[in-house]
């Protein structure tokens, strides 16, 4: 009975701490939600900051991120190309490669790259800053941190994670055409037609939504979980790690609801 | 107070009247310019907080102070910000730089160190330096 007794005391103590930093997670998506929506929370400073953050999570990485989806977006598509003629489905490859790419991997891969480039930097940085006291220095100085600092990290990972995606999605339409029609234009009526059945708008507002989601977790996460760290320097490692974890989680978890509303 | 590690010299100091008094990006880095100049410090004014040396952060954090104007400046064992340097002569050739934006200034450090500053002694106030 004892035995019984400790388990569940262990297993609900612990369920009570995931709870906690779920909730603290959640609450903050909203606070920060809430400032980023409100027009006077941005002044002078927190627009400057705001448009070198965005320059650091998009355009900085735009280059080397196009070039590394088009590679990975021309095999796709030849993959799928080349299974669908042996099978004799080659009127379907267009719209399969496209489902597949545009409204599956491409996002989900996007926001995977930020994740690791970004999200892993943002989660140091903000751990570091509340070790070493200097959120708490900020703070005492009148400075909002909010507005300042967590809020033009989270904007700059959600336009990072839409951008990147929208900018992707059209080169894998442009390799899907080529690969499917060669380099000639007078097919581009048939190719708008199929991209105009797969794209709906509903669909379209799926995939900008998912988006959404992806760039909030890519910035919620690390920044809560940076908070989250105590004030001692060995819990930088531990913070930065147990933040890419549930960000993986939560990426996934996305990516699987949004499978699941689509196609059960 | 923390300088930002994705902006340059320059703006970290810019930042402070953008954010205190909402002054436009253009004025405020005009005026952070003039503050570098008046330092000698304007040639490290693109480096951002990871390729500044110990001396230029030292500048660049004392310029984002000092831009407000403050009453008064308060520098917390400085030894800790200037390892590189032999610090009570170029923090005082800074100072003296800045005398049209500070009204006073306080520097407080350890009495052992007390000797560093006797170069300075026409500032009488060091007299009152606590352990």
């Amino acid at each position: 009975m004892i035995f019984i007794t400790n388990f569940f005391t262990r297993r609900g103590t612990a369920l009570l701490a995931t709870w906690r930093i779920w909730r603290d997670t959640l609450r903050f998506a909203a606070r920060a939600i809430l400032i980023a929506a409100t027009p006077a929370a941005y002044n002078s400073a927190t627009r400057t900051v705001v448009m070198k953050q965005i320059y650091f999570t998009v355009v900085q990485i735009l280059p080397g991120f196009m070039l590394f989806a088009a590679l990975l977006s021309y095999v796709l598509i030849q993959i799928v190309v080349t299974t669908a003629a042996s099978y004799g489905l080659s009127e379907y490859a267009l719209e399969v490669s496209m489902r597949l790419l545009v409204l599956e991997i491409l996002p989900l891969i996007t926001a995977l790259f930020v994740a690791l480039r970004s999200s892993s930097a943002i989660n140091t940085e903000i751990a570091l800053m509340k070790i070493n006291g200097e959120l708490l220095a900020l703070e005492s100085a009148g400075v909002d941190t909010m507005r300042l600092e967590f809020m033009p990290r989270v904007i700059g990972g959600m336009i990072s994670v839409l951008v990147l995606t929208a900018f992707t999605s059209v080169i894998a339409l442009v390799l899907a055409y080529l690969a499917v029609y060669g380099w000639q234009s007078w097919s581009l009526p048939d190719f708008s037609r199929i991209m105009g059945n797969v794209f709906q708008n509903t669909v379209l507002l799926g995939i900008f939504l998912k988006s959404l989601a992806f760039g909030l977790a890519v910035t919620i996460i690390p920044v809560a979980e940076g908070m989250a760290t105590p004030r001692m320097l060995f819990m930088a490692p531990i913070s930065v790690l147990r933040g890419m974890v549930r960000l993986f989680f939560l990426i996934m978890l996305i990516e699987v609801a949004s499978l699941a509303l689509k196609y059960i | 107070m923390p300088l930002r590690a994705n902006l340059s010299a320059l703006d970290n100091i810019a930042l402070i009247p953008q954010y205190r008094s909402n002054q436009k990006y253009a004025e405020a880095a005009d005026q952070a310019w003039a503050l570098l100049v008046e330092t000698g410090f304007q040639d490290m004014h693109a480096k951002r907080d990871p390729a500044l040396s110990h001396s230029e952060r030292f500048v660049t954090k004392l310029l984002r102070a000092v831009i407000s104007k403050p009453a008064i400046l308060l520098i917390d064992r400085p030894a800790m910000l200037l390892p590189e340097v032999h610090y009570p002569p170029f923090m005082f050739s800074m100072l003296e730089r800045m005398t049209t934006y500070l009204d006073d200034c306080w520097i407080v450090d350890y009495q052992w160190n007390r000797a560093l500053y006797d170069a300075h002694l026409d500032y009488p106030e060091l007299d009152q330096a606590q352990p």
